[in-house]
Order: C-alpha cells, then structure tokens, then sequence
C-alpha cells in the first residue's frame, strides 16, 4: 500500500498535470472547432479554394499526430516563431484536428434538412446572417456526437506533449513514477484521470443532445 | 447512433470500478523482486538496463550499444559465468524497473544522491564528476555562473542533474539572482537540439557527458562552468541485493586493478580517475 | 542525412509495419470476440466488457504504453519493448473493432437469423455461414479506416524505445542536428503507407457498395 500512499502525497503534481491536459483541451478543442468551422464555410462559398482544404484535410488524414507535432515543434524555430512548447502543441493539435472538424461539419451539412434553409432565404437570410442564426446551432446538433468523439482523440493526442516537455498528466505521472519508482500506481492514476475525462464528455454529449431533443 | 457504449446503470459501473481497484490495489502490493546472485547464476542470465542516449557513457551507434559502461561491463562480462541480457531504454524506466524487479542491474550512470541511497543499491562508483552548464556559443550574454540569473534552463526528466539544481540556485542568490524556467526532457539529446535552436538558454549536465558534447560539436556548443558540487556515478541494484552487489563489487575492483578501467575512461572521457573509492558515498 | 540514415529510418518503418500488423491481426478477431460477448448479453460479462471497452477507449496509447511497460513487471508480467508495444496497439483497436463488429451485428436482419433457426441450423453454423460473411462485408471500410488508425498511433511505441519510424527519426535527428529532415522524411514513408491502405478502404468501399 506503500506507493499508493507515496502518490496521495504527491497528488498535487498529478492534479496540476491533469489540469494542464484539461486546459490544453479545452483550448485545442474550440480553436480547432473555430478553425473547422471556418474551412467548412471557405470550402462551400469558394469552390476555387475547395481543393486547396481538400489536399490540407487529406494531409492531416494521413499524418501520424506525433510526426506533425514533431514537425512544428522543430519547423517553427526555423522560420523565426519562437513558440513555448505548451503553445506548440496547442497549434499543433488545433491545426490537426480543425481538418477533422472540417469532415464532421461537411457530413453534418450533407444530413441537414433543406427546408429551413430554404425558409430562411425566403424570408431575406443570407450569407453570414443565414448561417449564424438558422444553420450553426442545428448543424451542431447534428454533428455533437462526433464532434465528442473528436474531442475525445484530442484528449488522448494531448499525451503525446509529454515528448516535446509539456508537463501534462503523462508527464505529471512519468516524473513521479520515476522520482519515487512507483510505476504502477503513478499511471494506473493517469490512466483512471483520463478515462474520467473522456467520460465527462460523453455525458456532455449525451445531456446536449437530450436538452436539444427535449426543445424540439 | 453514436460510438458511446451502452450507459450501464451509474451504480454498477461504480461498482465495477471498485471491484477492478481492488484487484489493483492486491496486485500492486505484490511485487516481483530483484533476483539475487544465486538466483541469476540459476537462470543463467542477468538482466541489464543502460540509457540508450547518454553520451559518452551509454549510446547505441549502429545498433549495437557502447559508450564506457557498456564496454566496461562487457569486459567484466567475460568472466561472469552467464550470459547479459541487455535493454537500451528511455532513462525515465530505468531505476523504476530496477526496484520492481524487471532488470537486476542498471549499468548507466547513476549519480549516487542521499536521497537514491535510501532506495536503491549501489556499486563501487566508475566514475566522478560534476554539474557544468553549457550554452550556445553564440550567446554573449553568459560568462559566467551568475550570468545564468532568470535564463531557462534544460534538464534530463528524473534526473540528479535536476535534484542538484538546488545547488546552484544557492549559487545564484549569493550574486543576487535566482534561477530561471526549468525544462525538463526525456533525453538530453531532445535538450541539446532545443539548446541550439534558442528555445532554452542553456543545459546542465555533468561535466563528462558535456565535454564530449563540446568536443564533438564545438561550433555550436561551449562549455561553462560548474554548477554542483563533486558528486559519484555508480551502477544501482535494489536496495537489498548485498549479493550481486558484492559480486559486482569484485568486478570492478578487478578491473581497476588490471587497468582495463583506467584504460577505459582515457579512452570515453579523456582522463582517468584514480582514486575512486570502492563504497559509494553521497558528500 | 545520408544513405546510412535513411537505411536506419526505414529499419524503423519495417518495425512500424510489422507491430501495425500484429496489432491489428490481434486486435480485430479479440474484437469481434468481445463484440459477441456484448451481443449475445451474456449476463456479468457484458458489463465488464462494455467498462473494459470504454477505458481502452479512452486511454491515450503513450500513457498505456509506459503503464504496460513499465508498471506491469511490478506486478509479475514483464514484457519486452516488441510485446508491450503489439499489446497496447492490439488493446486500443480491439475496443475500437469492438463497437465497429457490434454496430454491424445490432444492425444485422432478424428475419435471416429467424429463417436459420427455423431450418434448425445450429449457432456455430449460423454464425459462421448466415451472420459473418456479411458483418465482414459491412465492417470492412471500417475496420480499414481502423487499421490506418493504428498505423497513425504507433509512434506511441518510440517513447519506451523501441526503435520504429519515429523513434529513428528521432535519433538521426539527434546526431545530425537536422531533426527537420528526419521527420519529414519519416512523414513521407508514413503518408504513402496511410494513402494507400486509404485508397484500398475506398476500393473496397465501392465494390461493397457501402459509403466509405
């Protein structure tokens, strides 16, 4: 029982790891729903830069995250930006997953129904005024639940940080488990914390959509 | 439909999670011990965890591993009786899998701290050194130790070079300043890199695995001065296994008296160290 | 970065193709096992599934990894770095094949399982003749798009030191200075590999007629 309570000791350090995994969450997660969001409206206004979203999707698609973190970490120096690591990994994680926000807003559109669109030009909504106030909510309403679930692999990208230095819940767990030799209990803890972040996502979702279906 | 699983009732869940804690908790009591030296000469095998980036002690160049504790327990190897099973990893896991149980012996440079001799166990030390910082080239602004006021700074995660930087924020206050932003890495290479693309302002190490930094990349990197006070490098075992630590301590002894090890560290560290004693010591 | 680099970068991308593989050849039959467990509600195992399948869900592949790795010896099951990284990629998509098999056997038709069970066709038949064949075909876009996951996770494996891709990368950036090149390089090697298995899913998407 001896490492457990080693860990209540230390649980400040495993506290503070978890808030800083939160917070780098929270900000990737709107910044990329933000970025998405504005790619979805580009890539459906201007067809001419639609392939040019397209190609930057597919990129992400097809790029492990750690590579792409990897590469801003090093790349940005080079072109004279000088980003902490915790602000690195929030471009990082915000420039990769706006792509997947991009795909979840289109698939979300191709589900959404014409006929409040339709009234909504009728009565004189158009381009910005249209989208804000008769499409966004909907749209996300549709799109929570894999909006969640993208929100879900931004937690759980946010560990690979602990390689560029950011001191998150893996490396709150790894720094004790090293200092005290105490693996087990250290990231069986981080383990537990995480999957009590997903969770509280999921419920988040579940209780949106509830609330949406519950005004419908 | 989503790919949340079926929301089981509140209460079971909780339940669940009790009873895999428990389970847990049982689990992590019960833990494998180090094998002794009878047990290790029964199955034949040592296991052995060095760094597998730590110039020049331990490295790994074309697959193979090398560096002074490779190659002086490979020497000393010869004589063992059985075979070495040997793992290059990550230096965080290393002393952690040595408390567990996972490898008997870590042949990487341990530096002998008051607070790692309560916990582990050590053999004679190979090597002394000490904490230097080193800084890029390029950068005027330190020349010396209280220069370092308020710089960030880069460590190994898990580190004594990180446990001894009390030592030079003492430093530090006695000229008026403290220490700066801490960064802490997985390696010292990843530290290096950010060292010279100015994202920290300089590295603290010790004095060994600096100079050979120095000495290999002298237009980007120079040497400063120290930062800690001497300080021991040993290989550690768990705490209780007075065994193979005997056993190991014979080892070296021998190898200090053939001159292999003299030979050694000319060779990895450019000079010797002849007055190691023979039971490590944290003063 | 030279040729001896590059050799050792794809040194390291056989070892990323060769623990994707294993995972993934563990992963999908444990997760359909695990599908069946759940669809056939065994009472007691179904719960302890679906909270084993949340928690893999949810766990980040580098904190699973340092816990299987390190940890694990602490309680008497030591595995080496190959194991311990074919064990965590294997785990993380099995939960994920799991609810991909379960999605396709809640959709399956009842009528074709009520015909079966009426000609007296007995459950292994059933299941091997009636049920899988076509559950394969539905889960198949899926379970690729899963693999091209797994392959986009494995750089997890290189935080324990096991020497893929990444790891390689890692290290030739490490003694050239130039880690820039290291990675994009490794980019490359990674994105051809993630078209192509892509461009497969959309192949076998079409021919299935299924949406990708």
């Amino acid at each position: 029982m001896n490492a457990w309570l080693i860990l209540a000791q230390h649980s400040g350090l495993i506290l503070r790891g978890l808030l800083v995994t939160a917070e780098i969450t929270v900000i990737s997660a709107v910044l990329a729903l933000l970025l998405g969001l504005f790619l979805f409206q580009l890539r459906l206004r201007f067809p001419l830069i639609s392939p040019l979203v397209r190609g930057f999707i597919d990129l992400m698609r097809c790029t492990p995250f750690l590579i792409f973190l990897y590469l801003v970490y090093y790349a940005l120096p080079g072109w004279g930006i000088e980003l902490d690591a915790f602000n690195a990994g929030i471009l990082a994680l915000t420039l990769y997953n706006a792509a997947y926000f991009t795909e979840l807003f289109s698939a979300a559109w191709a589900q959404f129904p014409r006929e409040p669109v339709e009234a909504g030009l009728a009565f004189g909504f158009h381009g910005f005024g249209l989208f804000r106030r008769i499409i966004l909510r909907p749209l996300i309403g549709i799109a929570l639940p894999s909006l969640g679930n993208q929100t879900i692999q931004i937690i759980k990208d946010s560990a690979f940080l602990v390689i560029v230095t950011v001191q998150e819940l893996t490396y709150a767990a790894n720094e004790i488990q090293a200092t005290y030799y105490i693996p087990f209990a250290s990231f069986v803890v981080a383990a537990l914390l995480y999957w009590g972040l997903c969770l509280i996502v999921e419920a988040g979702v579940r209780r949106s959509l509830r609330r949406s279906a519950q005004m419908l | 439909m989503t790919n949340c699983p079926d929301p089981r009732t509140p209460r079971r869940k909780a339940f669940l999670l009790a009873g895999l804690f428990a389970c847990m908790s049982a689990l992590a009591v019960s833990h494998a011990h180090a094998a002794s030296l009878a047990e290790i000469q029964k199955k034949g095998v040592i296991n052995v965890a060095s760094e597998d980036d730590f110039q020049p002690f331990e490295f790994v160049k074309d697959g193979q591993p090398t560096g002074y504790d490779v190659e002086l327990f490979n020497a000393m190897s010869k004589s063992f009786g059985f075979k070495v099973h040997h793992e290059m990893i990550p230096w965080t896991g290393i002393l952690p899998g040595v408390t567990t149980g996972k490898y008997d012996i870590a042949v990487t440079a341990v530096l002998v701290t008051p607070e790692r001799l309560q916990s582990l166990g050590f053999t004679s030390p190979v090597a002394e050194s000490v904490d230097y910082y080193v800084k890029r080239k390029s950068d005027d602004r330190i020349k010396s130790v209280a220069d370092l006021n308020g710089l960030t700074l880069g460590v190994e995660a898990g580190s004594a070079m990180l446990k001894l930087l009390p030592q030079l924020d003492e430093m530090l206050k006695k000229t008026g300043g403290k220490l700066g932003k801490v960064v802490e890495y997985q390696d010292y290479p990843s530290a290096y890199q950010d060292l010279a693309t100015k994202r920290i302002d300089y590295v603290v190490n010790t004095y060994l695995n600096l100079h050979d930094l120095v000495t290999k990349r002298p237009g980007v990197f120079t040497l400063g001065q120290p930062v800690s006070k001497p300080i021991y490098i040993a290989w550690a075992t768990a705490k209780d296994n007075t065994s193979l630590l005997t056993f190991m301590d014979e080892k070296i002894a021998a190898a200090k008296k053939d001159g292999t090890m003299a030979a050694l560290q000319k060779k990895w560290f450019g000079k010797t160290f002849d007055d190691l004693p023979s039971k490590p010591s944290a003063d | 970065m030279d040729w001896s680099d590059f050799s050792q970068l794809l040194a390291g991308f056989w070892v990323t193709i060769g623990v994707s593989l294993a995972a993934v050849c563990i992963g999908v039959p444990c997760g359909l096992g695990l599908a069946l467990i759940r669809w056939r509600k065994i009472p007691g195992l179904d719960g302890m599934v679906a909270t084993l399948v949340s928690f893999l869900r949810a766990i980040p592949s580098v904190t699973l990894i340092l816990l299987v790795y390190f940890a694990f010896p602490g309680i008497g099951l030591s595995l080496n770095r190959m194991e311990a990284a074919i064990f965590v990629l294997a785990v993380g998509t099995m939960a994920f094949d799991c609810e991909i098999w379960r999605g396709a056997l809640i959709a399956f038709p009842r009528d074709q399982l009520d015909a079966a069970i009426a000609c007296g066709m007995p459950r292994g038949l059933r299941f091997r003749r009636i049920v899988l064949p076509q559950i394969t075909r539905a889960c198949l876009p899926a379970l690729m798009n899963e693999i091209s996951l797994v392959i986009k996770v494995s750089p997890a494996v290189a935080v324990i030191g096991l020497v893929d891709t990444t790891r390689a990368a890692t290290r030739i950036g490490a003694d050239t200075y130039e880690p820039l090149k290291a990675f994009l390089a490794s980019f490359v090697l990674y994105a051809v590999l993630i078209a192509a298995i892509l461009a497969a899913q959309r192949l076998v998407a079409r021919r299935i007629g299924a949406p990708a």
